[in-house]
């Protein structure tokens, strides 16, 4: 029973982490609708970030949020601009996810390049210490997870459905071109939303590099689990995608402790492919979101 | 008709740029300088140029100057594909390299087709020096060493250590589930089957992993006293970090190299979260210099020349061989694949001579029966050697 | 205004017209082309060239059989890998049992068919990104598979071949034999994809990508072709795979299911010409030489700097050529097809035959009842079509009217009640889905036009001519007189998508009249089109019912209403509120208060 309690709040753990890395993704996929492969490597780059802000200016890993969530929205609005914004009008939608293979790749290449393939470590200060409920422990670093990234849904959500921006944006999502005839500028309503999903990608770095080290390659451990919580989620979908990332937490976790950690990955993909197939609106389908399958 | 004066073109500028002096010897120098392997890949090429420089220093091989042209085996049809271009292009005379022992295998297959002698340095597959190859030397030890000392140490250190037989320990095997980790993990597992040890858990995963907390959990129910861990990097410090988090402290736990051996991760999960961790891997630095006359200088010549000291015990391992093959090569007369091969096979080191300690004399396959690792431990921040005895620094300690 | 167009103006049009004859110019160039990336690496004579130009045909091979299901049919698939890697370990496995690959190469053709056609069939419904990322996540699971069944495949170690040497083992000490498979099998591949893009399966393909729904009223079992296509890509590619497993000696699950790979085959295909012949080729020939000198250049230099150089050449290349190196060339040598030129010709006037008397009932529709939820868009709608008659549905704006030609052409699932179609025998059928209806002669035009766009008017009308010929050659000839009949035959080269709104309606009714459909269901034709054109349009359409064609219409333009239909029936609400002769209809109370007089007292004037 402890075990078993265990198990169930690490996969709510990992599914936190799942979450935070992941919201600014359902943001991303669910308006711009965009497949962006790069999006790990934004995670990436937020971590050197935290690392550098805190090793050398010895700032406390979550206070460089202030500084990195707003670094992140700026090269998330660059990357809408010069390379998705050209693509939208392309002939077929596939090349923007060429695009993003290709930026992912220079990416990682260009950390290499300047931090080398050595990890890179943040120091913890604090948030790797251990916080027993009973027989379960917990990392402080994975409640202020997530903490966090249930803030930051209920936030986004009220964002989006409370503001003008917010609902201009829903609107974009719905119908670009009707929203184009409203007047909405629909691409600057884009770069805003890359760019607050590349914000929160900052903001999910500066909590995850204390707790995970940081490497060239770390964006891709997290990128095809973002994916899937997103789809799971429903397209767009901010409570679904923090749902869904719980699902694949808990089932990451359970999988791995009692069938076995050489197949858990079996198990993840098998249900999102049973997921996909079987409901492919996702689990908690936003209903105002466009549909992704043939009618 | 463009395309081909192109390359033309490009196969005569890389001619030109490698071939400007006369009186040389050229030495293909294949590694993965870019991907996911590069740290290590790097670290181990830099053994074989500080061979090289010290080759050079003394009047190179028969008098000429080695030169190493590089061949970047980012993966296996790229080392196919550099492993050609280094020897019909760069017309090397053997190959060295190659860390990563999957781009040895498919680089050595066509060596040795071109019947060109191909020279492992660090990889540790079984299959590098299992196929029978005739042009094909190991001087490392391989993944069969590692597994047999790793038992080794349980069986003579740690049970003992313990005040236990060794059948009464229960052992947890865990490895990243790619080449590397399961070759090892199952020499881990045949010796100590052999040993009569108790193994109460064996499982693989994904190196990419951003969680172990499972696997911890597993090991933790199975009550396993002795972890052997075969890892990268990334799960090195997840797989000590998780574990010590969720109070989990078994009696020991060895590691299998890569991540284990490297500074970096005992920075990240904290000296005294690592101290009295094992490691057997190959040769490292903090050792008994009279067991490797020649580590020092190698520290020295490498923080000479990379302003840093050695990452890892890769490039001196690979500085070892490299050095051996080079000085034997240089007792012959002449670069033929066949005249070199009769020299190397020819060489006779006896433990204790070389820089990483263990001996080299080449056996009916090419590999280099002498080839030993080293058991370590890390101890207030540092990895020292602790086992076999005569490389020891350190006693090893048995927290209990 | 009639007047009978005679053989003789049809053959003139004809004439202007593409020349049908093989482009020999083209195949010679071709060739001489192929055969000088045959030679130029066997006189040069290097190992590292020749390796080179194996990769160079690998890849290229890989990429064009790719290119039949992402870009013909527009499937992304990033997990071509699988099959690529279920070629290379059948081979490297049978090998080991002592088979030649030769053999083994067709086993994982066979078993990469059924595994292909087994993951595709569930995750064709879903579109764009969703199926890449469903194609993903099978290609990790191979992987992981292959690293969990170690007795079969190796595990993470690998798997090796025995260095037999020989043509029955496919490994060579010599480098010619090499070339030649690789470029045998490039030649293969391009051979298949030539085929496919050729013929009937070919237009089908493109068809589905552009508009599905289209494609289903134009008979095309979608899911059947996308199979197909599917099928031979996946076989294509374990060919090849098996070959390189030979050529690599050595694979292991990590580098063989990889999705690097998978990337870089579609990569070859976007770079070069997504969805043309020759574009993967191109596409290899440019990258695989390039990423080779960045690496013989750079790579040395500093720990990733190369790759970063190719991530950026990459962006830039995505950015500056989307249309890929053949959309390049292509715009730079035949110039801008003159879309704009003009406006559509008008519509050939047409030779009316006598009208044949109006037969039995054709198609029979009980009590159609479509809800949305609580939302009724019809309710107990019934109607019956006789042989050789037309009509006319109208109704006001979200009447229903495009409902229920959903659910009688198969789109739509009605709630409840029966469509039934009377057969060719004479028997009565009840269709289901959009194929079905096609298959019985049932034809369909869309309100919202549905052009195949990048296809041409002339292979838009073919996909039509298809569904009773499948011959290419014939399907062209209907097309061609299709077009010259709506006025399009100047614009057979034209792409689809640079129509005016005009053409494209036109092109909708010629693609289904390509068809030669028994029972017409026409969705708003007549909008969009000039008065005098209205005229003859009326005109065309009555020349159709005198061939034996029953027509249902839905239409605005009540000048059409009133001088098509033999019996009009008016929706509102989704009700039927009245049905009979044109002229009674109009003066029904209740329709005029429907409408509120609007179009009713335009057509009355």
């Amino acid at each position: 029973m402890e075990t078993f309690l265990q198990v169930l709040v690490s996969g709510l753990m990992l599914g936190a982490l799942f979450a935070i890395v992941s919201v600014g993704l359902t943001l991303i996929f669910g308006i711009v609708k965009v497949v962006n492969f790069a999006h790990g490597e934004f995670l990436m780059l937020g971590m050197y970030l935290v690392y550098l802000f805190t090793t050398k200016l010895g700032i406390h890993p979550l206070l460089t949020s202030v500084i990195v969530a707003p670094l992140l929205f700026v090269a998330g609005v660059v990357t809408q601009r010069f390379i998705i914004q050209p693509l939208m009008s392309a002939r077929d939608d596939h090349i923007q996810i060429f695009a993003t293979v290709g930026l992912s790749t220079a990416l990682i290449n260009l950390a290499l390049l300047l931090f080398g393939a050595d990890i890179a470590n943040t120091p913890s200060s604090g948030l790797r210490t251990p916080i027993t409920f009973g027989p379960v422990r917990v990392l402080l670093g994975q409640l202020v997870i997530l903490a966090v990234s249930i803030m930051l849904v209920i936030g986004l959500q009220a964002f989006l459905k409370r503001t003008q921006t917010g609902r201009a944006i829903r609107a974009v999502a719905q119908n670009r071109a009707a929203a184009q005839l409203m007047g909405i500028n629909v691409n600057r309503i884009y770069m805003l939303t890359f760019g607050i999903g590349a914000a929160c990608v900052g903001l999910a770095a500066s909590m995850v590099a204390p707790l995970y080290p940081t490497s060239p390659n770390i964006g891709t451990y997290f990128v095809l689990t973002a994916f899937v919580v997103v789809v799971l989620g429903g397209l767009g979908s901010l409570t679904g995608a923090f749902a869904g990332a719980m699902i694949i937490g808990l089932i990451d976790s359970f999988a791995g402790f009692y069938i076995g950690s050489d197949v858990r990955e079996v198990v993840v993909f098998g249900v999102f492919l049973l997921i996909l197939i079987l409901k492919p609106s996702g689990l908690f389908s936003n209903r105002l979101s466009l549909s992704h399958v043939s009618p | 008709m463009k395309l081909p004066n192109l390359l033309k073109m490009t196969a005569a500028a890389i001619v030109l740029s490698a071939s400007a002096a006369h009186a040389e010897v050229k030495f293909g120098a294949l590694y993965p300088f870019s991907g996911q392997l590069a740290l290590l890949g790097e670290e181990s090429a830099r053994g074989l140029e500080i061979a090289v420089d010290e080759i050079n220093a003394a009047g190179g091989i028969q008098g000429e100057k080695v030169v190493l042209v590089k061949g970047d085996a980012v993966d296996n049809n790229q080392a196919i594909g550099e492993a050609r271009r280094l020897i019909s292009l760069e017309k090397v005379s053997a190959i060295f390299g190659t860390y990563s022992s999957a781009r040895s295998i498919a680089a050595s297959q066509v060596a040795e087709l071109s019947g060109i002698p191909y020279f492992e340095l660090g990889a540790v597959a079984d299959e590098v020096t299992s196929r029978g190859l005739k042009y094909m030397f190991r001087t490392n030890p391989y993944a069969k060493d590692m597994g047999e000392m790793v038992v080794d140490m349980v069986v003579e250190k740690v049970a003992p250590g313990l005040g236990k037989q060794p059948g009464d320990l229960k052992i947890g095997i865990i490895y990243e589930d790619s080449s590397y980790g399961t070759s090892v993990s199952k020499h881990q597992a045949d010796f100590a089957k052999e040993k009569g040890l108790n193994i109460v858990l064996s499982s693989g995963y994904p190196a990419a992993t951003v969680d172990m907390s499972s696997l911890v959990l597993q090991l933790k129910q199975a009550g396993a006293d002795v972890v052997l861990q075969t890892s990268y990097q990334n799960d090195s410090v997840l797989f000590l970090q998780q574990a010590n988090e969720a109070g989990y402290k078994p009696a020991a736990v060895i590691g299998g190299g890569g991540g284990y051996s490297m500074q970096p991760t005992a920075d990240a999960v904290g000296h005294d979260v690592i101290e009295n961790v094992l490691d057997v891997d190959f040769t490292q630095f903090l050792v008994n210099t009279k067991a490797t006359p020649g580590l020092e200088a190698f520290v020295e010549a490498y923080k000479e020349k990379y302003g840093i000291a050695p990452r890892s015990g890769h490039s001196l391992n690979n500085y070892v061989g490299a050095k051996a093959l080079m000085e034997s090569i240089g007792k012959a007369e002449g670069f033929e694949p066949d005249t070199i091969v009769e020299a190397v096979k020819a060489i006779d080191i006896a433990d204790g001579q070389t820089a990483a300690g263990y001996g080299i004399k080449f056996g009916e396959n090419g590999q280099n029966e002498r080839a030993a690792m080293m058991g370590m431990q890390w101890q207030g921040g540092k990895l020292v050697a602790v086992y076999p005895d005569a490389a020891a620094v350190s006693k090893l300690n048995i927290a209990n | 205004m009639r007047k009978t167009v005679t053989d003789s103006t049809l053959d003139t049009a004809m004439t202007q017209a593409r020349p049908n004859t093989l482009p020999w110019k083209r195949i010679g160039l071709f060739t001489a082309g192929m055969l000088a990336l045959l030679i130029i690496p066997i006189l040069i004579g290097d190992q590292f060239v020749s390796h080179i130009f194996v990769t160079i045909f690998i890849f290229a091979g890989l990429s064009t059989a790719w290119n039949i299901v992402g870009g013909y049919a527009g499937q992304l698939s990033l997990g071509h890998a699988i099959f690529y890697g279920i070629g290379a370990y059948a081979g490297i496995i049978l090998m080991n049992l002592g088979i030649s690959p030769w053999l083994g190469m067709f086993v994982g053709a066979a078993v990469s068919m059924v595994v292909a056609v087994a993951i595709s069939y569930p995750c064709f419904r879903l579109r764009g990104p969703f199926f890449s990322l469903a194609t993903i996540a099978f290609l990790e699971v191979f992987r992981v598979l292959a690293l969990h069944f170690r007795e079969l495949t190796g595990g993470a170690t690998g798997l090796m071949i025995p260095l037999k040497f020989g043509w029955e083992w496919m490994v060579f000490r010599d480098r010619t034999p090499g070339l030649l498979i690789a470029f045998g099998m490039l030649m293969v591949a391009l051979g298949v994809a030539w085929w496919i893009r050729s013929h009937r399966l070919g237009f089908y393909l493109v068809a589905t990508r552009e508009r599905e729904s289209a494609a289903q009223a134009a008979g095309v079992s979608t899911v059947r072709v996308r199979l197909i296509a599917v099928a031979a890509s996946a076989a294509l590619t374990a060919m090849i795979g098996t070959f390189h497993a030979m050529y690599l000696t050595f694979i292991d699950p990590s580098s063989v299911f990889s999705l690097t790979t998978s990337i870089q085959i579609a990569m070859f295909a976007l770079i070069g010409g997504i969805g043309t012949i020759f574009g993967p080729l191109v596409g290899a020939l440019f990258l695989v030489p390039l990423s080779e000198l960045a690496r013989g250049w750079l790579g040395a230099q500093a720990l990733g700097l190369h790759g970063f150089v190719y991530g950026v050449v990459l962006v830039l290349v995505v950015l500056f050529m989307p249309n890929g190196i053949v959309g390049l060339t292509g715009r730079f040598f035949n110039g801008k097809n003159d879309e704009k030129k003009a406006q559509a010709a008008p519509i050939a006037a047409a030779a009316r035959a006598s009208r044949p008397p109006i037969g039995n009932d054709i198609l029979v529709v009980d009590h159609l009842d479509k809800h949305f939820g609580g939302l009724h868009v019809t309710r107990d709608v019934s109607l019956t079509l006789k042989e050789g008659e037309i009509l006319g549905l109208i109704g006001p704006n979200g009447a229903g009217k495009t409902t229920v030609f959903n659910m009688i052409s198969g789109f739509l699932k009605p709630s409840s009640g029966t469509v039934k179609v009377r057969s060719e025998d004479g028997s009565m059928m009840m269709p289901v889905t959009p194929g079905d209806f096609a298959a019985i002669g049932v034809g369909r035009t869309f309100q919202i036009v549905q052009p195949f766009a990048a296809m041409t008017v002339e292979e838009n009308i073919m996909v039509g001519a298809f569904h009773r010929h499948s011959d290419v050659r014939e399907a062209r000839e209907v097309a061609r007189e299709t077009a010259h009949r709506m006025g399009l035959g100047h614009y057979l080269d034209a792409e689809a998508r640079g129509l005016t709104i005009g053409g494209l309606k036109r092109l909708e009714v010629a693609r289904v009249m390509a068809m030669k459909p028994r029972i017409l269901l026409l969705d708003e034709v007549m909008a969009g089109i000039n008065q005098t054109d209205v005229r003859r349009a009326i005109d065309l359409m009555l020349s159709i019912r005198d061939t034996g064609v029953s027509i249902i219409a839905i239409e605005h333009v009540m000048q059409a209403v009133m001088s098509l239909s033999d019996r009009v029936i008016v929706l509102s609400s989704g009700q039927i509120i009245a049905e009979g002769k044109p002229q009674d209809v109009v003066r029904d109370k209740q329709v005029i208060e429907a409408y509120l007089g609007k179009d009713f007292v335009h057509a009355e004037a």
